[in-house]
């Protein structure tokens, strides 16, 4: 997993630079641009729109409809899978199985960049 | 610093010297021969340098130096003295980039403050060289590009990493919001996420913040309450090995002056298993430990901070003896650790340094972050016109401002050579230095290379703590800093 969301990582970042375009990277302590850490980390699975439930065709896959959601609560709830919430045994959050994935979309956030993409996510419709 | 300090570093002065057979103005000479000594590096380099003049090479070529902290200013300022027709440009975001920042422990305990470590980039730029003041974010060695966070695209022919690193304060569980920092510039956020009882003098405001509370805690001490003062130090590599030691031992001195030495207990934590990689001065600090009755307890690494109920979290580490193993024929030896809570009034942070994520994320990056150089050359050990310098070269024990003035030497000569074809024959040994603060008024000059043996630049048992080297510290440093290296001559 971890190896496919670096590839898909690098392509971005190759497609970006060679377009020329003003370009973007988290975790590398640049004020955070919500809209684009969203569009890299979180629209594969949750959509565009954040509305995405399913793949398409595979009834079986099912995600969270994020769209609108609270900004603090999707805040907390992304830091808690990113791990380091005050958590006593440091057990990770692992919702619905989708723990790893979420670890792994999170894991080089940092909080500030976690707390604009759920303004982000609040602020879709 | 008031007239007490002077006087009482004038009679130690006198002590010691009186032992020595020595005059206070013989000592003086002695003291300002070692100024210039320590500028212009070992005794025979000084004659050298003054002997050979510069020859400037007609070598052409385009050089990006990444970061303008002191490596990468020095290194700008030191090829333009030595090319005839320099093309270089220097990528720097922060306007504080060249800070002093050897002085962040001495305005830990309210010695300097921080208008005497603050410098302006723009102020120490060399005649000629270019600054683009953006961030470089993505890097492109296979075709000698890089792009900054503004979209710039750079093209160059030499590469020099220059960036330092960063201080990853959010992998501490309970400082998650403080993300990371560097030490120039605004850490507002890392400040308040540290709060009132937990300091760190990494960065240059937070070393301000941390003579404010290491203040209050003195008070607390000498009302009588008894008054924890925990020091720690991480499992990374870090910037100065030697600050997380000196700040406990100025706080001491401070406690002492203050007459509430007796109330505060003062514990250092740190991860390793020594006080020092180098033998001779792991015992000297261990007596030093011991004669002012500080406590520590090795193998103990910060994870976590309960920062309402003032406890640190601990993972300790040990080995244990196993069963026996038939096959190896000998017993086994198991690793253990445990959660150790600590609990704290006054709490200092060493925190783990890492390489910025845009280097180590990149090629030009190792498995570790750090820019893998040929430690000797200095240059990268898979693209040939990439060097680097500094806290981000993966070079051993090499992340002090001592060690850059060896470094910035041993690239320039290397890199002119390689843009005139020749083989790089400049060597970096390891040099590093750490002048260890172990009073007001006092200092030990651990000086040691890749030998791992002290490497002493005068004729002095280095292992005794000095006024003498505290009067270098104080005084003669920071100028042979700022303007010896900067302009690329010392």
């Amino acid at each position: 997993m971890k190896k496919i969301v670096l590839s898909m990582l690098l392509a971005s970042i190759g497609l970006v630079a060679s377009e020329g375009t003003v370009p973007y990277k988290s975790g590398l302590l640049l004020p955070p641009q919500a809209d684009k850490i969203y569009e890299k980390e979180c629209t594969q699975c949750h959509g565009k729109d954040g509305k995405s439930t399913s793949f398409e065709g595979s009834s079986r896959v099912t995600y969270a409809e994020i769209a609108g959601m609270d900004a603090a609560e999707v805040a907390k709830t992304l830091k808690e899978y990113r791990g380091g919430v005050k958590s006593k045994d440091y057990q990770q959050l692992n919702k619905y199985g989708y723990g790893a994935v979420m670890r792994s979309a999170t894991a080089d956030l940092s909080w500030d960049e976690l707390d604009a993409v759920a303004k982000y996510v609040n602020g879709l419709k | 610093m008031d007239n007490k300090y002077i006087e009482k570093m004038l009679s130690k002065m006198d002590e010691d010297l009186s032992k020595q057979g020595m005059s206070r103005r013989e000592a003086m000479k002695l003291a300002g021969l070692s100024g210039a000594g320590i500028f212009m590096g070992t005794a025979t380099s000084v004659s050298a340098s003054e002997e050979e003049k510069i020859v400037k090479s007609n070598a052409k070529g385009k050089i990006v130096i990444v970061g303008g902290g002191l490596a990468g200013m020095s290194t700008a300022a030191r090829l333009t003295l030595n090319l005839d027709d320099p093309d270089i440009t220097v990528i720097e975001p922060e306007k504080l980039s060249v800070s002093y920042q050897p002085g962040q422990t001495l305005i830990g305990a309210g010695i300097w403050d921080e208008d005497d470590i603050a410098y302006k980039r723009d102020d120490f730029v060399p005649d000629g060289v270019k600054v683009i003041k953006e961030k470089a974010i993505l890097f492109n060695p296979q075709e000698n590009k890089l792009t900054t966070d503004k979209g710039q695209v750079i093209s160059y022919d030499y590469l020099i990493i220059a960036t330092g690193l960063q201080l990853d304060f959010e992998r501490i569980k309970g400082l998650e919001e403080a993300g990371r920092a560097y030490s120039a510039g605004d850490n507002s956020k890392l400040l308040k996420a540290l709060g009132d009882n937990i300091c760190s003098v990494y960065t240059a405001e937070g070393a301000t913040k941390t003579w404010e509370i290491m203040q209050k805690y003195i008070d607390q001490a000498k009302s009588g309450k008894k008054t924890q003062f925990v020091f720690t130090h991480p499992s990374t590599p870090v910037k100065c090995g030697g600050a997380p030691k000196k700040i406990m031992y100025l706080a001491n001195a401070r406690l002492k002056e203050a007459g509430a030495r007796e109330n505060a207990e003062l514990t250092f934590y740190p991860n390793g298993g020594a006080m020092f990689g180098v033998p001779e001065y792991h015992d000297a600090i261990l007596e030093q430990f011991k004669r002012e009755d500080f406590k520590w307890h090795y193998r103990h690494n910060l994870v976590e901070v309960d920062k309402e109920k003032k406890i640190a979290v601990f993972d300790s580490k040990w080995q244990e003896k196993g069963p026996w193993d038939p096959v190896m024929k000998d017993f086994e030896v198991i690793p253990k650790h445990e959660k150790i809570r600590v609990p704290y009034d006054f709490l200092h942070i060493t925190p783990a340094c890492i390489a910025p994520r845009e280097i180590g994320e990149s090629d030009l990056g190792s498995a570790k972050g750090w820019v893998p150089v040929n430690k000797e050359t200095l240059q990268h050990i898979r693209y040939e016109n990439v060097f680097s310098i500094g806290d981000v070269a993966q070079v051993p024990m090499g992340k002090t401002g001592g060690s850059v003035r060896k470094q910035y030497k041993v690239l320039v000569d290397n890199l002119i050579a390689l843009m005139n074809g020749k083989t790089l024959e400049a060597k970096y040994a390891g040099y590093t230095v750490c002048p260890l603060i172990t009073d007001i008024g006092t200092v030990m000059l651990a000086e040691f290379d890749w030998t791992v043996k002290p490497t002493p630049s005068f004729p002095l048992d280095p292992t005794v703590e000095r006024w003498v080297f505290w009067l270098m510290k104080v005084y003669a440093l920071k100028p042979m800093t700022m303007y010896g290296m900067l302009s690329g001559r010392a």
